[in-house]
C-alpha cells in the first residue's frame, strides 16, 4: 500500500482534499436545509394564526347589502316616499373579454343602450374591475325578461333587481319631503368625515343620499345600517362562493311620519293648478303643519336616478320657479294681511278701537299722497279690517310707532326663523325697525342714497305690509295660528313620529303675552272680513258646510313695484302683477286650524288666494271628526253671532290637542 | 490498473452488471420528490391532471429513462465530450446574444424550427463537466493556488456574464455558484475563498447600481421591505408567506388551499410551488420535501467521493452543487429570505427544461457511482479516451 500511495500521490492528495471539501459542502447544505426548516416552523407554527387570519381575509369578503331606506308617511300612515323594485342590467368588467362586442350584443336586446354607450364606457373606466357597472336601470318588465333570457349567453352581463326610491304622489310633497340622489363629491367629503361613516355603503353604486327637505334633515334616521353578504372571492375579486351563515342582514331605515295630510296636500296642489305660490295650513294648538305646498311643483322621481341636464334646465329656467320651496324659501310683502299686527300695536298704544278715521281714498303725509284702494268714509278698527281700509292704518300707525308694530309682528312670528322646524332653507324675511334702518344704512352700499333716519312716511308703508316688510308663507301661517290661539306662541312642526315614537309638540310653547281683549278685536275684524256683507273676503271664504262652521280671514294684495313706474296693478306681464294673499283660521267660534295662502302675481287676495285657502280649510274641517260632528249635527247649536262679532273664541289653548286623528280617518 | 477483487476482468463493462450498480435507493428518492411535485401540480391545476400534472409526470418518466441510460454511459465519453459541450454551449450563448428570441423582456431563447430552448440551461451542466476535466488534468497544487486558476475563473466568468446580459440573473448566479463550488471542491486555497467571498460581498452594491436592470433592483428593494408595497411588488412575497403560514403544521388538505386554489398565490405551479406544498400539506409536507432533497444531496456527495477518478468526483459533486443551489435559493426565496430571482424548485415546480438539466445531472451522478472504479487518462484527446 505504501508503494501505491507513492505512485498515486497526486490522486490521493486530490482525493483527500475533495473528501474534506465534500464533507464541508454536505454540512453547509444540511445547515441550509435545517435553517429553511426552522423558517418553516417560524412561519407555519409561530406565526400561523396571523397568516391564517390574513388568508381568511383574502378568501372571504363582505359585499355590502344596502339597507332599505325608511318610508316617509303622511299623518295617517299613507306612504309618501317608499322603495320600489327596479330591474337593471349590469356588466361585470372582469368577466368580459371584449367590452365593445359585449355592449353591441346587449344593444341588440335593448336598443336604448346604443345612445348610452359613452356614459357606460366612462363608468366602466371609473369603477374598479371587480365592481359591476350599470348598463341600464329601471327596465320595464318586458325588457327585463328579454335580458334575463339572453344574458346567460353573453358572459359578464347580469340582470338583477335593486331598490329605488319612489315618491308616489309626485309633485305634491316634492319640496317638503325633498328627494334623494346619487352622492356628489362635496357630500361624500362631509359624510366620510363623520365618526359613524360606513365607507362601503357610501361608495356602493346604489347608495342615495337625501338632498332636500325631510330626506335631507332626517337622512341619518331614514338611511339604516348596511348588511353584508359573506362571499368567497379569488385573487381577481371574482365571486366563487357564498357563505350564507356568515352574512349579516341589513337594518332598514326608520320610518318618519309627517304631520302632513295626504288628501289635503293633494287638494291644495289641485287648487293651485298652474298658479305660482304657496299654501301652509297648520293646527293652531300643536303647531303641526297639515298642508305645506309650494306651487308649481316638480316630480322628485326624476332626481333619484339622475335628472338629465336638459330637463333640469327647463325646471331651473321656468320663471315660476318650481324648484324653489316658496313656503319657507321665498318672502313676500304681506300686504293687508299684516294689518292685524299693526292693529295690535295701535291697541297697545292705548288707542280706542272705536276711534274713527275718515277715509277719502287716501292720506297726505308730508309731500306724498298715500292711496287707499277705495273710499270708505268713517271707519273704526273693526271696519278697517273688514274693508281693509289703508287710510285708517295710515292715520293711526305713527301713534304706535314702527318699533311697536315690529314688536307685535315679531311676537306673532313674522320675520322669525323657527329653529325647531324640521326642514332647512327658511328665509328670515324682514320686519323693519328704526335701529334696523340705521344698521342697514351703515352696512350696505345699496342703501347709501337713503337717509339713516326713519321717516314717519315709511311707517305708513309698513302699517299696510308694504315697504321693507317681507315674510314667508310659513311665517304668515304661524302668525295667523298665534292670533287664533291667542295664548301660546305656537311653532310649526312637520314630524309626528320617528319610527313608533310619537313626538308631542304641545307643551313647549311660550306664552304669547298679548291681552285677550286686543286679540278679540282683531279676530272680530277678521270674522267680519269673511262673514259680514262688504267684507273683502266674504264671497270666497264661504265653506258651504252649513251654518255651524265659519272661518275668519284677512285678504291681502301686495304691490310688486310702484304703480307709478309699472303702470297699473293689472299690468299685462305676469311678473309685474300684484301678489294675492289670504290668511284665515277656523272654525271661527272655536279655532283649530290656521291657513296662509300666497298666490304670486295673483292680482288680488280676495279673488285669487282666498278660494285656495277655502278649499284647504274645507277639506280639513270635513276630515276632522269633531268638526264633522258639528257639520252634520243639529242646526240649533247655531253660532253665537254676538260673540263672533266680538271675536271671542272658545277654548283657546285649553282645547285638547286632537284633530285629524289617524285612528279614525273619516271619509276614507 | 487496480481492479476490485470482487469482479472478474470485463465484467464491469457489461450492461447488466452496470444496471445492478445503479443506486436504486437514490432513484426512489427522486421518484418521491417528483411524486410530491406531481401531486401538487394536480391540486393547483384544480384537482385535475390537466394542464400540469400529466405533462410533468410524462416529462419525468422520459427524463428518468434518459438519466438511467446516461448512468451506464462510460465516464470516458463524459470526459471526451466535456470541452466540446462547453464550447458548443458557449457558442449558443453568443448566438442567443446575437439572434436570440426575446420573451417576456429577456433574450434567452434560441429557435431551431419547432424546437426552442435556452442554451443557458445546457451551460449549467457543461460548466461542471469542463471544470471537472480541467481539474482532472491539473496537479492538486495548481488547484490550490496558481496562475492556472485564471482558466477556470474565465471559464465561469464568460458564460455567466453572457447569461447575465440576457438578462437572466438567476441562471447567471447558478452558473457562478456551481463553478465556484467546483473550484472549492477541487481544493481552492481558503484564503482565496475568503478573498472571493469578501470581493463578492463588496461588489453587491456596485452590481446593484451598475449591472442590475431596473426590475431586478426593484425586486431586491422589495425583498428588503416587502410591506412597503403589498399590492405591487411585495405582493408575491406576502402572498407566499400567507399561503405557508396559514397552512400550519398539517396543512389545509390537498385541493383545499385557498391561497393557491383562488390564485392569490402567484406562480403557484412554478417558482412558488413550495408555498402551495406548505399550504396544502403543511409544515410536514414542506419539511418532507426539504428532507428528501437533503438526502439526495448527501447521497450524491457520497457517490462522488467514492469515485476513483478526479473527473468523476468533481463532475458528480458539481452536478449536485447545481441542484443544491436550486433547492436552497428557491426555498429561501419562497420563505421571504431571498429576493425573487426566478429559480424554481427542481422536479417539484412545473417546467421541462429545468427538469431536463437536473435529470441529466442525476444521470451523470448515477454514472459516476456505476463507474466509480474506473481510472481516467489525463489526456482528453479522442484517441486517449478510447485507447
Amino acid at each position: 500500500m505504501a508503494e501505491m500511495s507513492i505512485v498515486f500521490n497526486d490522486i490521493n492528495k486530490s482525493q483527500g482534499v475533495f473528501t474534506r471539501r465534500a464533507f464541508l459542502m454536505g454540512g453547509f447544505v444540511a445547515f441550509g436545509l435545517v435553517a429553511l426548516t426552522g423558517r418553516l416552523a417560524h412561519l407555519q407554527i409561530l406565526q400561523g394564526s396571523k397568516y391564517s387570519k390574513m388568508s381568511v381575509g383574502n378568501q372571504f369578503n363582505f359585499r355590502v347589502i344596502p339597507p332599505p331606506r325608511g318610508d316617509i308617511l303622511d299623518r295617517n300612515g299613507k306612504v309618501i316616499a317608499g322603495n320600489r323594485p327596479s330591474f337593471r342590467v349590469m356588466i361585470e368588467t372582469n368577466e368580459v373579454k371584449d367590452i365593445d362586442t359585449t355592449l353591441d350584443q346587449v344593444s341588440y336586446i335593448l336598443p336604448q343602450t346604443i345612445t348610452m354607450r359613452r356614459r357606460i364606457l366612462r363608468d366602466i373606466n371609473q369603477n374598479k374591475r371587480s365592481v359591476p357597472t350599470l348598463i341600464a336601470g329601471d327596465l320595464s318588465w318586458e325588457d327585463f325578461s328579454k335580458v334575463s333570457l339572453y344574458a346567460a349567453d353573453i358572459p359578464g352581463v347580469v340582470a338583477d333587481m335593486d331598490q329605488l326610491r319612489a315618491y308616489y304622489h309626485g309633485g305634491a310633497f316634492s319640496h317638503v319631503v325633498g328627494y334623494v340622489s346619487k352622492i356628489n363629491a362635496a357630500d361624500m367629503k362631509v359624510q366620510e368625515t363623520r365618526a359613524d361613516a360606513d365607507l362601503n355603503l357610501l361608495h356602493h353604486p346604489s347608495f342615495r343620499i337625501g338632498k332636500q327637505g325631510i330626506e335631507k334633515s332626517f337622512d341619518n334616521v331614514l338611511r339604516g345600517t348596511a348588511g353584508g353578504r359573506k362571499i368567497e372571492v379569488d385573487a381577481g375579486g371574482k365571486v366563487v362562493g357564498e357563505d350564507g351563515d356568515g352574512s349579516i342582514p341589513p337594518e332598514p331605515g326608520t320610518d318618519v311620519t309627517l304631520t302632513l295630510d295626504l288628501d289635503i296636500q293633494n287638494r291644495a296642489l289641485e287648487a293651485f293648478g298652474t298658479d305660482s305660490g304657496s299654501a301652509v295650513m297648520m293646527n293652531i294648538h300643536s303647531g303641526e303643519v297639515i298642508c305645506m305646498l309650494s306651487a308649481p311643483s316638480f316630480d322628485p322621481n326624476l332626481f333619484v336616478s339622475g335628472i338629465s341636464s336638459k330637463a333640469y334646465r327647463v325646471l331651473a329656467d321656468y320663471e315660476r320657479k318650481p324648484l324653489l320651496d316658496k313656503s319657507v324659501g321665498s318672502t313676500f310683502a304681506p300686504g293687508s294681511t299684516f294689518k292685524m299686527a299693526t292693529a295690535l300695536a295701535i291697541l297697545d298704544a292705548g288707542i280706542d278701537p272705536e276711534e274713527q278715521v275718515f277715509c277719502r281714498g287716501g292720506l297726505q303725509s308730508g309731500n306724498r299722497f298715500f292711496r287707499c284702494h277705495g273710499v270708505h268714509g268713517a271707519v273704526n278698527m273693526r271696519n278697517a279690517h273688514k274693508f281693509s281700509c289703508d287710510t285708517y292704518f295710515y292715520a293711526m300707525c305713527n301713534r304706535a310707532g314702527v318699533d311697536r308694530i315690529a314688536k307685535f309682528a315679531g311676537k306673532l312670528g313674522l320675520g322669525h326663523v323657527f329653529d325647531s322646524f324640521e326642514i332647512g332653507g327658511q328665509k328670515k324675511g324682514l320686519i323693519p325697525t328704526e335701529q334696523w334702518k340705521r344698521e342697514w344704512f351703515n352696512g350696505s352700499t345699496r342703501a347709501r342714497h337713503l337717509d339713516p333716519k326713519w321717516h314717519p312716511g315709511e311707517t305708513l308703508s309698513v302699517a299696510i305690509g308694504q315697504g321693507y316688510v317681507n315674510v314667508s308663507p310659513l311665517q304668515l301661517a304661524v302668525f295667523t295660528a298665534r292670533i287664533a290661539n291667542g295664548m301660546k306662541a305656537v311653532e310649526p312642526h312637520l314630524v309626528r313620529k320617528i319610527g313608533d315614537q310619537v313626538i308631542d309638540h304641545t307643551k313647549e310653547y311660550a306664552d304669547l303675552g298679548i291681552p285677550k281683549a286686543h286679540l278679540d278685536i282683531v279676530r272680530g275684524g277678521m270674522w267680519a272680513v269673511s262673514n259680514e256683507p262688504g267684507g273683502t273676503g266674504r264671497t270666497n271664504s264661504q265653506l258651504d258646510l252649513g251654518p255651524n262652521i265659519q272661518i275668519s280671514g284677512k285678504t291681502g294684495t301686495a304691490q310688486v313695484r310702484g304703480y307709478d313706474k309699472a303702470g297699473t296693478r293689472k299690468a299685462a306681464e305676469w311678473k309685474y302683477k300684484d301678489h294675492g294673499l289670504f290668511v284665515c283660521f277656523g272654525p271661527s267660534d272655536a279655532p283649530k286650524y290656521a291657513c296662509a295662502v300666497v298666490v304670486q302675481h295673483g292680482v288680488a287676495g280676495g279673488r285669487f288666494a282666498a278660494p285656495k285657502a277655502r278649499e284647504i280649510m274645507r277639506l280639513a274641517m270635513i276630515k276632522d271628526p269633531e268638526i264633522q260632528k258639528r257639520i252634520t249635527g243639529p242646526v240649533n247649536t247655531a253660532l253665537d253671532k254676538a260673540a263672533l262679532e266680538r271675536g271671542e273664541v272658545a277654548g283657546a289653548s285649553d282645547m285638547p290637542n286632537e284633530g285629524l286623528r289617524a285612528e279614525a280617518p273619516p271619509g276614507d | 490498473m487496480v481492479q476490485s477483487a470482487l469482479s472478474r476482468p470485463g465484467q464491469r463493462e457489461r450492461y447488466d452488471s452496470k444496471i445492478g450498480q445503479i443506486d436504486w435507493v437514490f432513484v426512489a428518492l427522486l421518484l418521491m420528490v417528483a411524486g410530491i411535485g406531481a401531486l401538487i401540480q394536480y391540486s393547483v391545476g384544480g384537482m385535475s391532471w390537466e394542464p400540469w400534472a400529466y405533462t410533468q409526470l410524462r416529462n419525468f418518466a422520459l427524463f428518468l429513462t434518459m438519466a438511467l441510460i446516461l448512468a451506464v454511459v462510460d465516464l470516458r465519453f463524459w470526459l471526451w465530450m466535456a470541452y466540446p459541450a462547453y464550447a458548443v454551449s458557449l457558442i449558443l450563448l453568443v448566438l442567443v446574444e446575437l439572434f436570440g428570441d426575446t420573451r417576456m423582456g429577456a433574450q434567452r431563447w434560441l429557435e431551431f424550427g419547432p424546437v426552442s430552448f435556452q442554451p443557458s440551461e445546457f451551460m449549467k451542466l457543461a460548466i461542471v463537466l469542463a471544470l471537472a476535466q480541467f481539474y482532472h488534468e491539473r496537479k492538486p497544487e495548481d488547484a490550490n493556488w496558481s496562475w492556472w486558476l485564471l482558466v477556470p475563473a474565465l471559464m465561469i466568468a464568460v458564460p455567466s456574464g453572457l447569461v447575465m446580459h440576457q438578462p437572466d440573473l438567476g441562471t447567471a448566479m447558478l452558473i457562478m455558484l456551481t463553478g465556484g463550488a467546483v473550484m472549492v471542491l477541487a481544493g481552492l486555497n481558503w484564503k482565496a475563498i475568503a478573498a472571493a467571498a469578501v470581493g463578492a460581498a463588496a461588489s453587491i452594491p456596485l452590481a446593484f447600481f451598475f449591472i442590475l436592470h431596473e426590475y431586478q433592483r426593484k425586486r431586491i428593494l422589495t425583498f428588503l421591505n416587502p410591506e412597503g408595497d403589498p399590492s405591487g411588488d411585495g405582493y408575491h412575497i406576502l402572498q407566499s408567506k400567507i399561503a405557508m403560514g396559514s397552512g400550519g403544521l398539517l396543512g389545509k388538505g390537498l385541493g383545499l388551499g385557498s391561497q393557491s386554489q383562488l390564485n392569490f398565490l402567484p406562480e403557484k405551479h412554478t417558482d412558488f410551488i413550495m408555498a402551495a406544498v406548505c399550504e396544502e400539506l403543511g409544515m410536514v409536507g414542506g419539511a418532507m420535501v426539504l428532507l428528501l432533497n437533503g438526502l439526495i444531496i448527501i447521497m450524491a456527495l457520497r457517490m462522488a467521493a467514492l469515485s476513483h477518478s478526479h473527473f468523476g468526483r468533481l463532475a458528480a459533486s458539481g452536478a449536485i452543487a447545481t441542484y443544491a443551489c436550486y433547492v436552497l435559493i428557491n426555498g429561501a426565496m419562497v420563505m421571504g429570505l431571498f429576493p425573487v430571482v426566478g429559480i424554481p424548485m427542481p422536479m417539484v415546480s412545473y417546467g421541462g427544461s429545468v427538469m431536463l438539466t437536473v435529470m441529466a445531472g442525476f444521470g451523470l451522478i448515477l454514472g459516476v457511482k456505476v463507474h466509480r472504479y474506473q481510472e481516467l487518462p489525463k489526456q482528453s484527446s479522442l484517441l486517449a479516451a478510447f485507447e
